[in-house]
């Protein structure tokens, strides 16, 4: 390195740092060429990189840009990671700083942009970027977990050829042979299966495959896509399109089985604009949308909904073709019983009113046939091109589980002898009738690139280990295309390799992801790529890059329907821990519970208690079979969960549990469903049920009681409440005269910390459970743990079902964490004084003090306070140990946990405004890490003291209350009650 | 005499019955039937005494495996989870959110009202010149200690962190950090140590006048020796006699506040909490209430079984027994009283989770619980209205061990229904114990029984110079007295 010159990349030199607009990170143009960073410029990206504040930030940047500019130029040299001692560091890394990289995640064919933190050189937390339109600041629960699933131990390590060991040279000799033995055939009789992945990098080198080898076939599965949204369109449109929706700018909105806020399209984005556009702040006092959910689980989305019509899946075919009649999009519509019919009336009433300003989503279980309509729907209410756009799918490769069961036959005759698997797991995911165990048996050669040596990669020829993206470079688009380089945070732990790498190496070159990243970009810059990189890199996003819109021509003709079966049906959905299964390994995820019925570490089968009887079962937990399928039937076993809000009849199961690859947290967790789920019936399907004697299974809850028993806990009111007495809220502590305290309290002189937790805008998805215990060290405590009831996530959320029907009630949701009472009941049992309040109104721990007489547990009225009742660090893999947050105590046995409000955040706060001359911490310049990741903004925190702080405003709003407020405990965190906006004409 | 069968608990307005019956009328039969059990030697040690003690010890071994479970390895007893990586932790019992306490603070309330009835018995009933107590005082002091030591197990293994326990003392400190003084659990603290103190000195000043009397009667040096020191050198003179009664009387007076306030200490863990079912200003009076009444039950099993087995009919006569069991009418009765104003207040106070409580209570998943409290508690013991019940032994043996298997179950319920269901339904959940939970009250059984076995056999269990105080010939007027007894008896 130290015999290169300097290197001519000048510009932009002399731009001022903008101080009065802090931004998460400054420009690249920023760039500086300080003497002092030559030395980091040898290294291919920085160990150390950004701070989010002060000079050091400034250095990050040039760091940051030297790093990367020095890689753009020096072209084809094969980038090189030098380790440089702390006693001769840059000066960005301070040993006990974190620096954050921006990266992106690829995720249910879409991506999210995201920032990871790093202490030193470990990533131990992944936040949203604020830059990137589809995340803008939050992440889902899925990708918060994702930073534990880079130090799983049960990564593969190493290639393997089947049960023998090898390595990456030997695998690339393979590789590479098996390329120039294609290339001699043209690629005949070989086929490439990848993930609906949404790498520009990966399509490039896959596109340059096809190009070398044009008889070679590329198909893209993935257990959940939208692939059925775009053969819709393909129905509708004659051409096939992706649907980017802006739920922004409709003010009706009607979700088809449709899980948009949580699951489907762009969740984060999605649950962003749905709140904001719901959130009565500031003398707000409307609502600016209104949701209705039509659909057979009891999702997120529908809890959220403002109305909800419980409806078989394979009704909601005919209850969108009756939509479009009634919206004037024609066709002849459908018989529907009298409660569809009322309340699709004013439903489609609604739509009709707002016209150019609605957005009707259709669930991806639905098949193209009823994506087609719905895309017909939007288009004769004017939405096309306002809130819903369209732009040219990502890829061409054939997709969906007709193409993989396809594919299959295509191997299992022979045709196919040679089959390259880029990630996925098809052996365990893939349509039951495509029998891809089968057919890969009879493949000749195969070669499997996976995190894991999973059920597939047994199966395989050669597995190869995978890079995980927060490993490697990578590229991602969102559903709209808008790109994001994915940058690595770590050198790969075990040597993986991208798709791009391998698929490169079986074309014979031999380019680092870096090199095949930016050569991507490369080409679809006009100037200055440097800098255009450099920009990406500090921003996460890639201005500009989203796809140009297509405005579709007028639908066609409804497509026809399948008749309706009758019976039960099966329902699939994704795990709500282990995803399509890629999750199963992870403890963070397996013990979240899910969001509606509180399971953890397993799945079930979820009905409505009136299905539930009419299955005579017992019990929760009473095993039931379902059969699906006419010839090849396929049976599973599994327990039954009463699950108020399911449809009738109506069989809701998760996918992606039930793994029996050899994984230490994932195997023998819950029930492989995905035997019932086949190619045509994809989404749902007819099925039997029947019970299984010999008694029941224990599901592990998380909440094992689901009705608020008439106490005043969530608050709730219709908007036309709300407007004639918006301080409804306070109405159940209104009697209550004024309380005293027994001894003088606190002052709270400087900060007073507080919390507001915006009911209004939580749409329950977990995302704070996970991010919480990836920034607190919160141990798991496994299935059995939460049995007894140990579990010990510092902050929940209590779902309660309300309304007279327990067979179709509403759903709400309430975030809880430690109150921090200012009269708090647990300090003034705590023998040993353990827990005591600090001066800016913390329920403060210290852990050294606690004897652990979980006296303070017993008096939380809230019971927050989680005891260690073991050592649940105890003998903790040291990979695993990477992801603790240096700045959390990791607890020992015997000792209470609780929430501290990111006490770790507030204090790196306050030392950074100390150390810029500030008298107190500025608003808005540090977040806690539920409130960052929260998609929908529910959470605010802040000073009190400071009246103009977002918190201090939210607590001043006329729908706040606390919890509980009428003991006297003085609870530090509001609440802001929840307001619902129904349609007058539905009652 | 004694060969007579007397009813002394016959009741005759003009003649008071006597008090004890003595032995064959002679003083020196006392000292020899209460000192022989301790001069056996130890190979003639009674058969019986034997097995007791085996079975105590295997009772003890149990707690010290069920301890080792706990705190040391884990994994020692079979049936309940570990952690992630096995080893040991309060989790090895049934414990968890939002159950933090439950067969171990029912444990510790438990023995703690257990310990109550020996110092009501030495104290107050000595204030109140309740002569009867003599015949039992001391066993019942002796359990009162025993009592103590198996209540302080709990509360010393149930924190998490045993080996900082001695954080909740105020112990001098470089940091100045001291114990919250505002816990009541920091106020347990000084008040079962007063009360063990107090309670300790009591028992050792009324043993001492004893101690001296099987000095003297030793026939080895060992005995003399080790007894002698323990005697303090008395010699039974007047004014050994003067100084022995003032004290013993300064040590009544302290004692007697602090029956009243150990439990009302006790009663503060739940009372000043904020929980539903806990935070009630009637807990003092009523756990008071409560302790005595299984204090009776215990001292009533015990004192059954040694009357028996060493013969002391005679000294603790059916009168004593009659007295016992009308104490425990009489407080369970009050106990029974408290259980419905619970329910009243819980009613008129209008408050929802503190009237869910109690309706959850005697309806919810534990009415199991507190039914078996209620009819253990407040029904079995209204059959003492009867005299024949209450005179007979048989009736109440099995009444007093129901008694003490309601009052566990009322420490129970309290303790795991309050906190099972408290204020938000979302953190719900049950308990259920553990093999571990079972063997640590099992095995606190065995400590206790194993320390009032090695009591009986080396201490004079009966307080042989107070009970010749109040024999009948003891009296003056004892001649007319016993013709009148015997006619009474005949008659």
């Amino acid at each position: 390195m130290s015999k290169r010159g300097p290197y001519p990349f000048q510009y932009g030199l002399d731009q001022q740092q903008d101080e009065a607009t802090p931004r998460q990170w400054r420009s690249l143009d920023e760039y500086a060429n300080a003497k002092e960073f030559k030395e980091a410029l040898a290294r291919e990206f920085p160990d150390g990189a950004s701070e989010l504040n002060g000079s050091s930030r400034r250095e990050f940047i040039q760091l940051m840009g030297a790093s990367v500019a020095l890689a753009g130029l020096a072209g084809c040299r094969r980038p090189e990671e030098k380790i440089l001692p702390y006693t001769r560091r840059g000066d960005t890394l301070v040993e006990g700083r974190p620096l954050w990289f921006s990266s992106v995640v690829p995720f249910y064919d879409t991506a999210i942009g995201v920032t990871v933190e790093s202490h030193e050189g470990r990533p131990t937390k992944i936040e949203g970027n604020e830059k990137h339109p589809d995340s803008r600041g939050a992440t889902t629960a899925f990708v918060q977990a994702q930073v534990l699933d880079l130090y799983d131990p049960d990564r593969s390590t190493a290639p393997r050829e089947k049960d023998r060991v090898a390595n990456w040279e030997e695998a690339i000799d393979a590789l590479r042979k098996l390329g120039a033995a294609q290339k001699d055939k043209k690629g005949k009789g070989f086929a490439v299966l990848t993930e609906a992945h949404r790498s520009p990098t990966t399509q490039a080198q896959l596109d340059e495959l096809k190009k070398q080898l044009p008889e070679a076939k590329v198909v893209r599965y993935s257990p959940f896509s939208r692939w059925a949204s775009r053969e819709g369109a393909k129905l509708a449109f004659g051409q096939a399109l992706d649907a980017v929706v802006h739920v922004e700018k409709a003010k009706v909105l009607v979700a088809l089985d449709s899980d948009f806020l949580h699951n489907e399209s762009s969740p984060v984005k999605n649950a962003r604009a749905f709140a904001d556009g719901r959130r009565l702040g500031d003398g707000a006092k409307s609502i600016q949308n209104r949701l209705y959910a039509v659909e057979a689980a009891f999702t997120v989305t529908g809890a959220s909904a403002d109305h909800r019509l419980r409806a078989s899946s394979r009704d909601i075919g005919r209850i969108a073709a009756a939509i479009l009649a009634e919206v004037g999009g024609g066709g002849a519509g459908a018989q529907l019983d009298a409660k569809a019919q009322r309340f699709v009336k004013a439903m489609a009433k609604d739509l009709a009113s707002a016209k150019g300003e609605s957005l009707v989503l259709c669930g991806d279980n639905q098949p193209p046939a009823v994506h087609a309509i719905v895309h017909a729907i939007n288009h004769a209410l004017g939405n096309v091109g306002k809130s819903v756009e369209y732009v040219k799918p990502f890829s061409t490769d054939a997709e969906g589980p007709a193409a993989i069961v396809e594919l299959a036959k295509a191997m299992s005759s022979g045709e196919i002898d040679t089959l390259l698997i880029l990630g996925g797991n098809p052996v365990f995911d893939a349509p039951a009738d495509a029998d891809f165990a089968a057919a890969l048996g009879k493949v000749k050669t195969s070669i499997h690139l996976s995190h894991y040596v999973d059920e597939t990669s047994k199966a395989c020829g050669w597995h190869l280990n995978r890079a995980h993206w927060l490993e490697q470079w990578s590229d991602a688009r969102t559903d709209d295309g808008t790109a994001a380089i994915g940058q690595p945070l770590i050198a790969p732990l075990h040597g993986g390799k991208t798709d791009a790498e391998v698929l490169d190496r079986l074309l014979g070159g031999q380019r680092t992801a870096y090199q095949l990243v930016q050569a991507t970009w490369q080409g679809q810059t006009a100037i200055n790529f440097a800098k255009v990189w450099r920009k990406a890199l500090h921003d996460g996003v890639i201005d500009g890059s989203a796809a140009p819109r297509v405005t579709p021509s007028a639908p066609g003709a409804a497509p026809a329907l399948p008749p309706r079966f009758d019976g039960i049906e099966v329902v699939f959905a994704p795990d709500s821990h282990a995803y399509d299964g890629r999750l199963a390994n992870n403890s963070w995820m397996q013990e979240m519970p899910d969001q509606m019925t509180k399971v953890t570490w397993d799945n079930a089968a979820l009905m409505s208690p009136a299905t539930f009887r009419k299955l005579a079962l017992k019990q929760d937990g009473s095993w039931v079979e379902i059969t699906v399928g006419g010839p090849n039937q396929k049976k599973v076993k599994l327990p039954a969960l009463r699950t108020p809000g399911v449809a009738e009849d109506t069989i809701v199961v998760t996918v992606g549990q039930g793994r029996t690859a050899e994984l230490k947290v994932g195997k023998g967790k819950g029930f492989d469903t995905y035997p019932l789920r086949t190619s045509t019936g994809f989404g749902f399907a007819a099925a039997t049920a029947s019970k299984v004697s010999g008694g029941a299974y224990d599901l592990a809850q998380t909440q094992e009681h689901h009705v608020m028993e008439g106490r005043p806990l969530v608050r709730e009111a219709n908007l036309t409440k709300f407007r004639s007495n918006a301080k409804f809220a306070k109405e159940p502590d209104a009697h209550n005269p004024e309380l005293l305290s027994l001894w003088k309290e606190h002052e709270y002189t400087g900060h007073k910390w507080s919390m507001v937790v915006d009911l209004q805008s939580c749409i329950g998805c977990n995302a704070c459970m996970v991010a919480c215990q990836a920034e607190n060290n919160i141990p798991v405590v496994g299935k059995s743990g939460v049995l007894m009831g140990r579990e010990m996530h510092w902050m929940r959320i209590d779902r309660y079902y309300t309304g007279d029907d327990m067979e179709d009630p509403q759903a709400v949701m309430q975030p809880l964490m430690c109150q921090h009472c200012e009269n708090a009941p647990c300090e003034q049992v705590c023998p040993v004084g353990a827990t005591t309040h600090s001066p800016e109104g913390l329920n403060d721990i210290a852990y050294n003090r606690c004897i652990g007489t979980r006296y303070c547990a017993n008096n939380c009225p809230y019971k927050v306070r989680r005891f260690n009742f073991f050592n649940y660090n105890k003998d903790m893999n040291e990979l695993r140990t990477m992801q603790y947050n240096p700045e959390v105590t990791v607890r020992t046995r015997g000792v209470i946990e609780k929430c501290s409000y990111c006490v770790q955040r507030i204090q790196r706060a306050k030392i950074d405004a100390h150390r810029a001359g500030q008298q107190k911490v500025a608003d808005g310049s540090f977040q806690v890490a539920c409130q960052q990741v929260c998609p929908t903004r529910a959470i605010s925190f802040g000073d009190l003291n400071d009246k103009e702080s977002v918190v201090a405003k939210a607590a001043a709003l006329p729908q706040q209350y606390q919890l509980l407020a009428e003991l006297n405990i003085k609870p530090r965190t509001n609440y802001l009650a929840r307001v619902r906006n129904p349609n007058p004409e539905l009652g | 005499m004694a060969s007579e069968k007397i009813d002394n608990t016959y009741e005759d307005p003009t003649h008071r019955a006597p008090l004890v019956l003595g032995e064959d009328g002679s003083f020196q039969a006392v000292s020899d039937r209460i000192s022989s059990v301790v001069e056996v030697p130890i190979k003639k040690t009674a058969k019986p005494w034997v097995l007791l003690l085996l079975m105590a010890l295997s009772g003890l071994a149990l707690l010290g495996g069920a301890l080792t479970d706990l705190i040391v390895t884990g994994n020692i007893l079979p049936g309940n989870p570990s952690g992630p990586a096995g080893g040991a932790g309060t989790g090895r019992w049934g414990l968890n959110h939002p159950v933090g306490w439950a067969w171990d603070i029912t444990g510790f309330v438990f023995w703690i009202g257990i310990g109550h009835a020996g110092t009501l018995i030495s104290a107050i009933l000595f204030l109140f010149r309740q002569k009867w107590r003599t015949s039992i005082n001391r066993a019942a002091e002796a359990m009162t200690l025993f009592a103590v030591v198996s209540a302080l197990l709990y509360p010393t293994v149930h924190v998490g962190r045993v080996w900082f326990l001695y954080w909740v003392f105020p112990i001098p400190n470089q940091m100045g950090a001291w114990p919250n003084f505002r816990s009541p659990l920091a106020w347990d603290f000084f008040a079962v140590s007063t009360y063990g103190t107090v309670s300790l000195l009591f028992w050792f000043v009324g043993l001492v006048p004893d101690l001296a009397t099987i000095r003297d009667r030793a026939t080895n040096k060992i005995r003399a020796v080790i007894y002698g020191i323990f005697a303090l050198g008395w010699r039974g003179s007047a004014r050994h006699w003067v100084h022995y009664e003032r004290a013993y009387l300064i040590l009544a007076g302290l004692s007697t506040p602090l029956v009243l306030s150990v439990h009302t200490i006790v009663s503060f863990d739940f009372a000043t909490s904020v929980i539903p079912g806990w935070h009630t200003t009637i807990f003092p009076p009523y756990f008071v209430a409560g302790a005595v009444f299984s204090g009776f039950a215990m001292v009533q099993t015990l004192m059954l079984i040694a009357r028996k087995a060493y013969g002391w009919e005679n000294l603790i006569t059916l009168r004593h027994v009659e007295n016992m069991n009308k104490i425990m009418m009489a407080t369970g009765t009050m106990v029974g009283y408290a259980y419905g104003m619970e329910f009243f207040i819980a009613w008129y106070s209008g408050n929802e989770y503190e009237g869910f409580a109690f309706i959850n209570r005697a309806f919810g998943p534990y009415s199991w619980a507190y039914w078996t409290m209620v009819s253990c508690n407040v029904f079995f013991p209204q059959l003492f209205w009867f005299k024949g019940v209450r005179t007979s032994l048989g009736a109440s043996f099995v009444l007093s061990i129901i008694v003490n298997i309601g009052m566990w179950f009322e420490r129970f319920v309290i303790i795991v229904t309050s906190l099972h269901r408290d204020f938000l339904p979302s953190s719900w959940g049950y308990f259920r114990p553990t093999v571990t939970d079972i063997a640590t009250f099992i095995g606190t059984f065995g400590l206790f029984f194993t320390l009032f076995l090695l009591f009986i056999r080396v201490l004079p269990a009966i307080a042989i110079s107070e009970v010749k105080g109040i024999l009948p010939q003891a009296d003056p007027h004892h001649h007319d007295d016993h013709a009148h007894g015997k006619e009474a008896a005949h008659g």
